[in-house]
């Protein structure tokens, strides 16, 4: 696409350069904050070049960028799907269209996390020479015109000067760095990630994963979930909802000892947390250790509007009756 | 108590009595998304506007074009926090659709003329 424009354009040269010391002069930090930053201090650790060339590409149709451009992430992170199936899932026919929070939403159902990156130049070119293709929502347009379309950059070129995108119906779009952040930045730089659930992102927050986790689990698969929290708490062994969620994934197969088993590592390192005295009190209840489970729950602290004293009191009183202590 | 208002409670209570129950696995096992939702006395009302922001969200899908059974799905994947933050914003956001990567003349100039990094 970029030679034909080159040709379109060459007479154009004089009033562009024109405007280009006018814009020059207005600043061009304003316009392209993050490039230029990038030119004083480059990610530490990143190499200036990096390509993910096994990436797959799928050449959209009429406005369904969205569809195509998750299609190429979830395939990367291992699920075998196509952009027409996808269509039913975020293209939305009355905005001829896709919603940012339904990329978001659609690869749970498939298993895969959807980790939303901070808005950050840097993170994105981390994920990329991490292996990580990053989704990114654009307005192709200027000023007035806006033309938001989904592309995956899968890989970049410092010293050239440009980045690689799978986009639109371009398989290998080299855009320059400056001209990708003035589209990008109009969607306040947000970006995704499409992960396989025992993935962690090379940028990752822990709290930012974990929310990601939650909402894959309302609607995956167990195992995929499973998977998700198991490795969350070995990268995190201090959190508490991930040994939270690793251990329900345990209750919901019927392996109690294994549930009670991480909800105590957990309570060790998190004495006070109330969700984890309650349900490893409830585990232990059911694995007939009802005396122990009282012991436990009396510990609970639960304050005036605390959201777990409803979820205590019920536990409480499941221990009491199985130990035919009902008041 | 005017009746667009009872309408509303009566569809909350209708969604609520349905998924309710399966919001933890078991009834007072306490689930992730409590934990990692800031546990504050927030949660309650939280909780009421997502039941109620869901079924606004498939509404409004349903009057964009898709049939109930997409748009309960595709709500169903959402996280309470993604679907408080889309219910009644569902024309303002972005859809991105276009792929036509149509680099206007100003874009164009700043890379041809002058820097690419």
């Amino acid at each position: 696409m970029m030679p034909d424009f080159q040709a379109w354009f060459a007479g154009a040269r004089l009033t562009a350069g024109a405007f280009l010391l006018l814009a020059g002069l207005s600043g061009c930090a304003a316009l392209v904050p993050q490039t230029m930053s990038l030119r004083d201090a480059w990610p530490q650790g990143v190499a200036e070049r990096s390509e993910l060339r096994e990436v797959p590409f799928f050449a959209q149709r009429e406005y369904q960028c969205g569809p195509a451009a998750l299609a190429t992430t979830l395939v990367h992170a291992g699920t075998a799907v196509t952009p027409d199936e996808l269509v039913k899932r975020v293209y939305l026919p009355g905005r001829e269209g896709s919603l940012q929070v339904e990329m978001l939403a659609a690869p749970r159902r498939y298993g895969k996390l959807s980790y939303p990156l901070a808005p950050r130049f840097d993170d994105l070119l981390r994920e990329v020479a991490a292996g990580n293709p990053v989704l990114v929502l654009q307005d192709t347009g200027v000023g007035f015109i806006t033309n938001w379309h989904y592309a995956v950059v899968v890989g970049f070129d410092y010293p050239a000067g440009e980045l690689h995108l799978r986009s639109g119906e371009t398989r290998r779009l080299a855009v320059p760095f400056t001209v990708f952040e003035y589209t990008w930045k109009k969607s306040n730089y947000w970006a995704m990630l499409t992960l396989p659930p025992d993935r962690i992102a090379a940028t990752a927050s822990e709290t930012v994963h974990l929310a990601a986790v939650a909402a894959m689990e309302r609607v995956a698969a167990p195992d995929a979930s499973f998977a998700a929290y198991a490795a969350a708490l070995q990268r995190w062994p201090d959190n508490v909802a991930a040994g939270i969620g690793l251990a329900h994934r345990h209750y919901a197969r019927g392996e109690l000892e294994q549930a009670a088993a991480v909800l105590r590592r957990t309570h060790a390192r998190h004495p006070q947390a109330v969700a984890v005295i309650n349900n490893l009190a409830h585990t232990l209840s059911d694995l007939q250790r009802n005396e122990e489970a009282l012991a436990l729950i009396e510990q609970a602290a639960t304050p005036a509007g605390s959201p777990y004293a409803a979820a205590v009191r019920e536990t409480r009183a499941l221990i009491l009756h199985r130990l035919g202590r009902d008041s | 108590m005017n009746s667009a208002f009872k309408k509303l409670l009566c569809r909350f209570l209708a969604v609520a009595l349905i998924t309710l129950p399966f919001q933890t696995g078991q009834a007072s096992m306490i689930g992730t998304e409590q934990v990692t939702a800031a546990a504050t006395v927030q949660a309650d009302r939280n909780l009421v506007s997502s039941y109620l922001s869901r079924s606004q969200t498939v509404n409004e899908f349903q009057a964009l074009g898709l049939d109930a059974q997409d748009a309960r799905d595709r709500v169903a994947s959402m996280s309470d926090e993604e679907v408080r933050g889309l219910a009644g914003q569902i024309n303002a956001v972005p859809a991105g659709g276009d792929g036509l990567v149509v680099l206007i003349l100003v874009v164009f100039f700043i890379w041809y003329f002058a820097f690419r990094r």
